[in-house]
């Protein structure tokens, strides 16, 4: 306590010795903030990598514009296109290149019995538009193979998959793994199957001339926006998106509609009101409890602008506190969350709005504090 | 010599209606630099009161309270009370009022941190205060590690940071033995005298009044005795 007071002065020193002087109530304050940045960076993190992993599809290919079934509200559930079709978008102006890219609902049968639920990925191995990324073992050149797919190895375990090479059956079709990717998730928890565009019209039974999107890339230069209008117009009952609208589409669809990213968005909310709630009680006690200190600063002369710094800075100092050990158990559950299939996700951003966050609910927490020193009358000093 | 307190008249109502009750009736007088005032007179006389106006920390319902000529008026805020204390008044008070967290050092330190004196200088100067009111070797010491006279003395030395041209001090040696407790009005006299501060004790402890230049006695809210002896025995 004594080493950490030393350098401090006037209003920082008074804070840091009021919180450090009563350890156990310190304690209770450092625990609650901790406690209330663990919860909210949790479940903040959750929804970013919810976010993420709704949208991660989209996010991973390189195209300008998406064209899709009419009504398509996100990238994991969309109807049927004709894939003829890619030529009418390909005689639009500014239009470049346009690729099918497939994503069918289908079963997988795994070796030791059992089904399970997959999302077929079919892409065009030329163009490379709709490629799974992360590969950590095989080579997507090896897709060539009628029957080859490529999975991730955190669902591996879930499809009864040990080692590449292995065979299972799609939609009881002969299929055989010959990659592993690290890190694609899925939201629907049909795990993502990576294939050709041909064979996965064959696993899913969809015909030669059909596909689920049409991916499209512009000449340098075009206007995205005169394209798009410009491929609407062109192709009728479709849906044309711009890459990133459609991203934000597939994530407000899982968050929003689902409710999964209000419960998210509520837990982290209640980590908050729980961090304010804690702080504000702790900080209240202290000051009640050194009234006569700051009726005596008041008596001496000092602003209530002095007064207020000593809370502010005791709310301040609450937070870094408990904001680096809560945080420090978030990196904690990051790391954990990595090997799973619910990703936590933790950019520098979100730290510096869970910092945000964390200085606020304290500064919020000495309100109370603040409005009784307000109030302080410094003739009590001589009762 | 110009009196740095300047009250006419000066009178104070606790409460209102039928609750009202007056503390303070009529009271004029003018506290000079330079001198030791004490305050005497049985509890509930006004002593505190008064004390409390000259500090002003508590506003006069009646009269006028001038401090360096600068008149307390009721439109004052709070604020330029507190700026007013800040700048000219220093405060000695019965139980110490230390705070308990602060080496004696720092507990100086921060009467000068709220006069704005850079960082810098607050260590060098609390001690040359503590030196001076023979504590250097207590400067590192918490209050809880102090007898009763050596925080007392901390809190003159508190009192005195920034230079104040006035010092008033709550029963200051009430919670003293007899040797500690003349020692500090000792200190508080040579103050008065060395340095030109206007010192006005509040006191019921006959052993400070031959400190006394001037004797103030009050009873029921009223001055009725206004004398300086002839000779302080300090």
């Amino acid at each position: 306590m004594n080493a950490a007071g030393r350098g401090l002065g006037g209003t920082s020193l008074l804070a840091w010795r009021n919180l450090s002087h009563d350890r156990a109530r310190f304690v209770v304050t450092l625990v609650g903030v901790l406690f209330a940045v663990l919860l909210m960076g949790v479940e903040l993190g959750l929804l970013l990598g919810f976010a993420r992993t709704t949208s991660g599809m989209v996010d991973h290919t390189q195209a300008d514009l998406w064209i899709t079934p009419a009504g398509t509200t996100n990238v994991d559930i969309a109807g049927r296109l004709d894939e003829r079709r890619r030529f009418e978008a390909l005689a639009v102006p500014g239009v470049a290149a346009v690729d099918a890219l497939m994503l069918q609902f289908a079963f997988w049968r795994k070796p030791d019995g059992g089904t399970e639920s997959v999302s077929m990925i079919g892409y065009n191995l030329a163009s490379g538009q709709g490629r799974p990324w992360n590969l950590v073992q095989g080579r997507v050149e090896d897709l060539q193979q009628d029957d080859a797919v490529i999975i991730d190895t955190l669902y591996a375990a879930k499809l009864g998959v040990a080692a590449l090479g292995q065979t299972v059956e799609i939609n009881n079709q002969r299929a055989r793994v010959v990659g592993f990717t690290e890190g694609i998730r899925t939201f629907t928890q049909s795990p993502y199957v990576f294939t050709t565009h041909r064979n996965a019209q064959k696993f899913t039974f969809l015909r030669p001339d059909q596909t689920t999107y049409l991916l499209v890339r512009l000449v340098p230069g075009a206007d995205v926006d005169t394209v798009r209008d410009a491929l609407q117009a062109r192709l009728g009952r479709v849906d044309v998106w711009r890459s990133a609208d459609f991203a934000r589409a597939a994530q407000r669809y899982w968050l929003v509609t689902t409710g999964a990213g209000s419960a998210l968005l509520l837990a982290a909310l209640l980590g908050l009101v729980v961090g304010i709630v804690i702080v504000g009680q702790t900080l209240y006690a202290t000051t009640v409890d050194r009234l006569p200190e700051y009726a005596t600063l008041r008596a001496m002369g000092a602003p209530n602008r002095y007064l207020y710094a000593v809370i502010l800075k005791q709310a301040a100092i609450s937070a870094v506190l408990g904001f680096a050990g809560g945080m420090l158990l978030v990196g904690l559950v990051v790391l954990g969350g990595e090997g799973s299939t619910v990703a936590v996700a933790m950019p520098a951003g979100l730290v510096g709005v869970l910092a945000l966050l964390t200085l606020f609910m304290c500064m919020l927490g000495a309100l109370i504090s603040i409005r009784r020193i307000t109030r302080i009358d410094p003739t009590s000093v001589f009762q | 010599m110009s009196a740095v307190l300047s009250l006419r008249e000066v009178g104070v109502t606790y409460g209102r209606g039928a609750t009202a009750f007056q503390a303070l009736h009529g009271i004029s007088l003018d506290i000079e630099p330079g001198e030791m005032t004490l305050m005497l007179g049985p509890s509930g006389s006004g002593k505190t009161s008064l004390l409390q106006v000259m500090g002003c920390l508590l506003r006069a319902s009646r009269g006028s309270v001038r401090l360096f000529g600068q008149d307390l008026h009721a439109g004052l805020t709070a604020e330029a009370l507190a700026a007013l204390r800040l700048q000219h008044i220093g405060f000695v008070f019965q139980h110490y009022n230390l705070f308990p967290t602060l080496k004696a050092w720092e507990n100086v330190a921060v009467a000068l941190d709220i006069k704005a004196l850079p960082r810098a200088q607050q260590h060098a100067q609390a001690l040359a205060l503590l030196d001076r009111l023979g504590l250097a070797d207590r400067a590192g010491h918490y209050p809880s590690e102090l007898s009763g006279g050596q925080k007392q003395r901390v809190a003159i030395a508190r009192a005195m940071a920034g230079a104040p041209r006035v010092l008033l001090a709550d029963e200051p040696t009430a919670a003293l033995d007899g040797k500690t407790g003349q020692g500090v009005a000792a200190t508080l006299h040579e103050l008065a005298h060395r340095d030109g501060v206007a010192v006005v004790v509040v006191s019921h402890d006959p052993r400070v009044e031959p400190f006394g230049d001037r004797v103030l006695h009050l009873e029921d809210g009223r001055l009725v005795d206004d004398r300086r002896p002839p000779r302080s025995s300090a």
